[in-house]
């Protein structure tokens, strides 16, 4: 199974954290990211909400990106297991989009390699994602699409 | 071949209304260089310019790095993964 891995269907969860299991490992510490989709406001009468967010990537950069992560966590913290997955295209809200899985021999690097691995993922992974809309699109972070309230 | 091939995402392929485009370069040039050539030929990532990254040949790089015809370059807004 690859460890770092950008996908286009639904992340198998189940898969990716008991690939994690290993007997020299006590602590696996997992993230998810799911959609989330905020109360929608009112726009001329009606609510306005999102249907669903959409991802894209710059690849083969993204895919890269992933696995400079899972050599820096390694470099910072005693790990057994890294693995890194992130979903593109539609993605319908509650859904996950991203998987961290960290196994350590102790729990304290899985919890800290596993905060430190969504930060990067927001910081330098080249993915993008538009929140899109019942009466348009937003990319999140630019604040440029087709809403007339934005 | 001596263009550039510049590739948009994001809210910057919308801004620029397209996803891919091509920048004639006689020799080497720095992306700082680059990037005017770019905004006359989509005027409308003028205003994007302090938000973007940029990447040659799928790496991040500064304006002050160079950009050789034949290469990559990828015009990259906010990140907004996870």
């Amino acid at each position: 199974m690859r460890l770092f891995l950008i996908v286009e269907e639904p992340i198998d969860v189940g898969a990716i954290v008991t690939g994690a299991f290993r007997p020299d490992c006590g602590a696996v510490a997992t993230f998810i990211g799911t959609t989330r989709v905020d109360e929608g406001a009112e726009v001329e009468g009606a609510i306005a909400s999102v249907e669903y967010l959409e991802y894209e990537a710059y690849r083969p950069m993204a895919d890269r990106k992933l696995e400079e992560i899972g050599a820096e966590i390694r470099e910072r913290w005693e790990v057994g297991h890294v693995s890194l997955v992130h979903r593109l295209g539609r993605v319908d809200p509650g859904e996950p989009s991203v998987a961290i899985v960290v196994a350590s021999p102790r729990r304290g690097p899985a919890f800290e390699a596993s905060r430190y691995a969504i930060e990067r993922i927001k910081e330098i992974v080249p993915i993008w994602k538009r929140e899109v809309w019942s009466d348009g699109y937003v990319w999140v972070g630019s604040q440029v699409g087709t809403r007339s309230v934005e | 071949m001596s263009g550039v091939r510049i590739l948009l995402f994001g809210a910057a392929a919308d801004r620029a209304g397209t996803r891919q485009t091509e920048v004639a370069l006689n020799g080497g040039a720095t992306l700082a260089e680059l990037w005017p050539v770019l905004v006359d030929l989509h005027p409308g990532l003028a205003p994007m310019r302090d938000t973007l990254a940029f990447a040659v040949n799928g790496e991040y790089a500064r304006m002050e790095d160079a950009v050789s015809p034949g290469d990559e370059v990828a015009v990259l807004p906010p990140v907004s993964g996870g």
